[in-house]
């Protein structure tokens, strides 16, 4: 992988280290299959795993919101 | 007991309704069927907009804006373009496996005329923001971009990717050689491969604008621009002077300039979509 940015590199990288892993599993957010993560009290969703390109369109599900665990 | 009999019919469940606003057909004033269940009325008043959007407000700091459909779509690209590798949390990112499903809806929605893209990006992995350019470059339908405040290194191509590409007056695009501030993880560093790499990015470049390689390659190389590089840093009209954005200007111009090309793309597919 190239980064190619002018920015430097120190500050883009700082902390790569010390980034934590969280479990993730893999689960239906909405009824579309996704990759989600627990990060200590919420879930939050990682990436779609959906072949639908539509569902990437949707407003409610995308990298980074936070899912409630379904239980 | 009748606590247990609506209990029984799963709120949320029945009816299942797709998040997705009402079609034409369905005026949201006059229903044309009143509900004679009182219980089926009832289950679906039990949906999750609400909650959804205190939610959005809570997590976000932003409201959901009343839905109207819209025949273009914007894409934002910002921060870095993550690529293989995730970056720290303190990186503002765009994700590519995220983008390239979504143009492919793009490009398969019928009701999606044209695309306008914004970029306010400091670059990022070269095979990611590649991808992403590429996707946008055979895209069959009208394109604009519009760098706002920056398009630096991966993001160039980004830029001239689309059918027609406009700058702001005061917004800046890097141009450098990926070698010297390129970082490479896990792949043998030799100056071959940096250069190969580069090849694809000016290649790239000067076949989606007007930009010759000669002069493309001197503007990446040029001495005394950067402190602690070389290269050039090309502002508002400089760009469009050099071949490699078509015009300065904003989100009114690449609104007007979207509106034309939708109509032209129209006469030549010669079928109205809507």
């Amino acid at each position: 992988m190239i980064l190619y940015t002018p920015m430097q590199l120190e500050l883009v990288l700082a902390g790569l280290e010390q980034m934590k892993h969280y479990p993730e599993r893999k689960t239906t957010v909405n009824g579309v299959p996704a990759l989600v993560r627990n990060v200590g009290d919420r879930e939050e969703l990682v990436q779609l795993l959906s072949t639908d390109p539509q569902d990437y369109l949707r407003s409610d599900i995308y990298p980074g919101v936070t899912v409630m665990p379904v239980r | 007991m009748s606590h247990y009999h609506s209990y029984n019919e799963v709120p949320g469940v029945f009816p299942y309704h797709p998040p997705s606003e009402p079609g034409p057909e369905t005026d949201p004033h006059h229903p044309e069927q009143p509900c004679d269940d009182p219980n089926t009325e009832k289950t679906r008043v039990v949906g999750k907009t609400k909650n959804n959007t205190l939610e959005t407000v809570k997590e976000m700091g932003t409201t959901q804006v009343p839905e109207i459909k819209s025949n273009i779509h914007c894409l934002t690209i910002v921060g870095q373009i993550e690529g293989h590798l995730v970056l720290p949390p303190q990186n503002k990112t765009t994700k590519y496996e995220h983008m390239i499903p979504q143009l492919v809806a793009l490009e398969q929605s019928p009701e999606v005329e044209g695309i306008v893209v914004v970029l306010n990006t400091v670059g990022g992995d070269v095979e990611a923001g590649l991808a992403i350019a590429e996707m946008i470059a055979s895209l069959s339908k009208p394109t604009v971009s519009v760098v706002l405040g920056g398009g630096h290194s991966i993001g160039v191509p980004i830029a001239v990717a689309t059918d027609y590409s406009f700058i702001a007056e005061t917004a800046s695009m890097t141009i450098h050689p990926i070698r010297l501030n390129g970082l490479v993880i896990g792949v043998p560093q030799t100056y071959e491969y940096l250069d190969k790499m580069q090849d694809r990015v000016v290649r790239f470049v000067t076949a989606h604008s007007q930009v010759s390689q000669e002069k493309f390659r001197e503007l990446m190389f040029r001495t005394g621009e950067l402190a602690r590089d070389i290269g050039t840093v090309l502002i508002g009209h400089e760009a469009v002077e050099c071949g490699l954005i078509n015009e300065v200007g904003g989100v009114q111009h690449a609104m007007v300039k979207l509106k034309n090309l939708i109509e032209e793309w129209k006469d030549r597919n010669g079928v109205p979509l809507q």
